[in-house]
């Protein structure tokens, strides 16, 4: 039976990777981009997304746009597998019931 | 690490908004609105060729097409999605937008070649360019509508050479309607 990941279980953390889970396997999400999406602060993402690169689960560019930085963050293979695990565990649990 | 069925559940659910909210702003959705507005713009323009006098309905056509363009240019902007895709040139954009001003360039040269032209064939060179634009883009970028690309063109010219009196209003209803009910199905299924 699939385990449920606690690094990926926090909520926030959970969207992150929904968000980039769905981006094809050589697209990036602009960061801005992405705390548009979850609502949070800067600090706050920049936190949880440093969670996540540890674990080895995102990868985050820094590069240069037009001479302005810009930060991009994907989901790594190893980021992408333990999410489907996670959400095999999360419906396991749910029919389970 | 243990949780509830409920927890479960609501960690569920917030993975299927997220995945769709991402799809919504940040994936290929937004396409679907160039479709809408081109679909309008054909849906009035040929509305007012089938029905109006040409003096008039040369008018209005530039109009829409002028509104058409600034409206692509704005909406082609604004689009910058937030996602970059490492495996596409940076150039790729510049390339696409090369592409459609020799496109434009090579359809005014056609009608200069066939000068001066009928209404109906003026119409019918600019959809089969438009047409051959749409199947290019769709081939490069997503294939998802390189057939209706190609059923668009199907349609217009057996309007063009079966029903030449109706040609205009096939082109409103099925064509533009069809681009509009294209662009919102497009839209539902993200």
């Amino acid at each position: 039976m699939p385990e449920l990941n606690e690094t990926i279980h926090q909520p926030i953390r959970l969207r992150i990777m929904a968000a980039l889970v769905t981006l094809k396997q050589d697209e990036e999400l602009d960061f801005s981009t992405l705390r548009k999406l979850l609502d949070v602060t800067d600090g706050n993402l920049g936190a949880h997304l440093r969670k996540l690169e540890e674990a080895g689960y995102i990868a985050v560019n820094k590069t240069f746009v037009e001479r302005k930085p810009r930060t991009y963050v994907a989901v790594t293979p190893a980021g992408r597998k333990v999410f489907d695990q996670h959400v095999a565990a999360l419906k396991a649990i749910l029919n389970s019931k | 690490m243990e949780i509830s069925p409920t927890e479960a559940e609501q960690a569920l659910d917030a993975i299927q908004s997220m995945v769709k909210k991402t799809r919504r702003a940040v994936a290929s959705s937004g396409s679907y609105i160039f479709l809408v507005v081109w679909g309008v713009i054909w849906l009035i323009g040929f509305t007012c060729s089938q029905f109006l006098a040409d003096p008039l309905v040369g008018k209005i056509w530039a109009v829409l097409n002028i509104l058409g363009a600034v409206l692509s240019a704005v909406i082609g902007i604004r689009m910058n999605r937030g996602v970059r895709n490492t495996s596409v040139s940076p150039l790729l954009g510049q390339r696409l937008g090369l592409f459609w001003l020799l496109l434009w360039l090579f359809c005014a040269a056609a009608i200069a070649v066939i000068w001066p032209p009928e209404p109906k064939q003026l119409a019918m060179i600019i959809i089969l360019f438009v047409m051959t634009g749409w199947i290019a883009m769709s081939l490069l970028l997503s294939m998802t509508s390189t057939w209706w690309g190609i059923a668009f063109a199907a349609l217009a010219l057996a309007a063009y050479f079966l029903v030449p009196d109706y040609f205009y209003l096939i082109m409103a209803v099925l064509g533009g309607g069809g681009m509009i009910a294209l662009g919102f199905y497009i839209r539902s299924r993200w």
